[in-house]
């Protein structure tokens, strides 16, 4: 096992391929994620970023590649069974994976969403993880909401719900997988801007988005997604202005022309 | 026609006994079905078939014969080589026959779980069994609550045919109050009115419980 230094990138991806049947969804992907950096995934419905997203998380079981969380291997081809079930699991308590439908836990009030994890996984009493739950609560801006179960939250409190209880565990990284997709669009703002909070806290992020305005104003890198590659990557304002790759310049203006239709419909 | 209703006021408190009798057995027989159905059911969807066929096929056995006859077999068919006590008999049989009917709604409230919520919880760090514990099965229970109640009003009706192997719950005792002062009419007629009673109760307590779970589903 690697020893992680400062230097040891928080997330890193070497020659990730990940094949559903016969199609390939992705093509050998590298990718290294600095720690407090912030990435933004952009690109087509179906180019693969969700499934990359994905397996950084192991919900999908990659094909070949590794991949690492802070110098940790995530997937081991070598441990079988129980061996993988807890390394995986400890793996993925250190991983905030936020989901484009929320899946809170309906049966669960919203402070129980937040504080199940590290009551059952870390042994935290019940005192310290409603204290724990109640600040997350309040840094999303619903403390206010701490009784209430989920079916009486809107989309984006639900969001900012799921955000509190993936940060519950102290994550080292949040993965977020098109979190404001199902949105509406007055309920995108208020999740963005927790996001946003995040983001200045320095906490390191990987952000499959459709919201390229965001994308371009939170990230410290960007990179576009077609086809299971890695078509292009840069910093923000250069990917989002001055493109090198066609495939990136027609998607961008596919997408900006989608917008305007979509504001003339208003 | 005459009706003379005090034979039934001299008998109350035997009939009272048989109430109690009816509703302990109740009581024990809906905490294993519903329990037992719950295990039957996560051992039929996440187990290997050579543990689940068996399993899948004693359900399908205590739901396609009588429960009269499952009582009889328990109780005179094993009783050939072993005598179990007509109350293990009865509450066991009682149980097992439920947590088939129950198991079956647990088999399908578990799959309408969807997969997000297993997900969910195994991106936070729980493992497979946790996750089926904390996370499916509450989501899963609180789903199957109408149809678990509906079952258990019909098993509380059930449990008069355990009178069938000599069990003093509330049919039998009536019967034995019956050959007593030979008045059959008042006493069904009470008797109905009771399990009538117990029914209403029992579905406002439904309705009370589903109310509750309105909100967690």
């Amino acid at each position: 096992m690697t020893t992680a230094t400062k230097d040891t990138p928080m997330v890193e991806l070497k020659g990730v391929k990940k094949r559903f049947g016969d199609l390939e969804v992705l093509k050998g992907i590298d990718l290294k994620v600095e720690r407090g950096k912030i990435i933004s995934i952009i690109g087509p419905s179906g180019s693969g970023k969700s499934t990359l997203l994905r397996s950084i998380n192991y919900l999908e079981v990659i094909d070949e590649g590794s991949i690492l969380l802070d110098g940790v291997q995530v997937n081991r081809p070598d441990l079988k069974g129980l061996a993988f079930e807890r390394h995986i699991n400890h793996i993925r308590q250190n991983m905030g994976m936020v989901f484009q439908h929320f899946n809170l836990f309906p049966h669960l009030s919203t402070l129980d969403n937040v504080t199940l994890a590290p009551r059952k996984l870390k042994g935290m009493s019940a005192g310290s993880a409603r204290e724990l739950g109640m600040e997350l609560l309040e840094r999303v801006g619903l403390a206010d909401k701490a009784s209430v179960y989920p079916s009486s939250l809107s989309g984006g409190q639900k969001q900012r719900v799921a955000i509190a209880r993936a940060l519950a565990m102290r994550p080292k990284v949040m993965l977020f997988d098109e979190a404001t997709s199902a949105l509406d669009p007055e309920l995108v703002e208020e999740v963005n801007l927790v996001m946003k909070r995040l983001a200045e806290e320095h906490m390191t992020m990987l952000i499959v988005t459709h919201e390229m305005a965001f994308a371009r104003d939170v990230s410290d890198w960007a990179m576009f997604m077609d086809d299971g590659v890695v078509v292009e990557q840069s910093t923000p304002d250069r990917l989002f202005t001055n493109p090198d790759q066609e495939r990136t310049r027609n998607f961008l203006r596919k997408h900006l022309e989608s917008q305007a239709v979509a504001h003339a419909h208003f | 026609m005459e009706f003379d209703f005090s034979p039934v006021i001299t008998y109350f408190p035997t009939l009272i006994k048989g109430i109690g009798a009816t509703l302990l057995i109740g009581v024990v027989v809906a905490l294993l079905s519903i329990l037992g159905g719950q295990i039957v059911a996560v051992i039929s969807l996440y187990t290997r078939k050579a543990v689940n066929w068996p399993l899948r096929f004693l359900i399908w056995l205590f739901m396609t014969t009588p429960l009269l006859l499952q009582l009889y077999f328990l109780y005179f068919g094993l009783g050939q080589w072993v005598l179990i006590p007509a109350i293990a008999v009865g509450v066991l049989g009682l149980g097992f026959h439920y947590m088939a009917y129950n198991a079956d709604i647990f088999i399908a409230t578990i799959k309408s779980v969807s997969n997000g919520q297993y997900e969910a919880s195994r991106s936070l760090g729980f493992g497979h069994l946790a996750t089926i514990f904390y996370i499916i099965l509450p989501q899963a229970f609180y789903r199957a609550i109408p149809q678990l109640g509906n079952n258990m009003i019909i098993m509380v009706k059930d449990i008069s045919v355990l009178s069938a192997i000599g069990i003093a719950e509330l049919v039998y005792l009536s019967q034995y109050a019956i050959s007593v002062t030979f008045r059959p009419f008042e006493f069904y007629i009470t008797i109905a009115a009771i399990y009538y009673l117990i029914n209403i109760l029992m579905e406002t307590g439904q309705s009370w419980v589903e109310r509750r779970a309105a909100a967690r589903k």
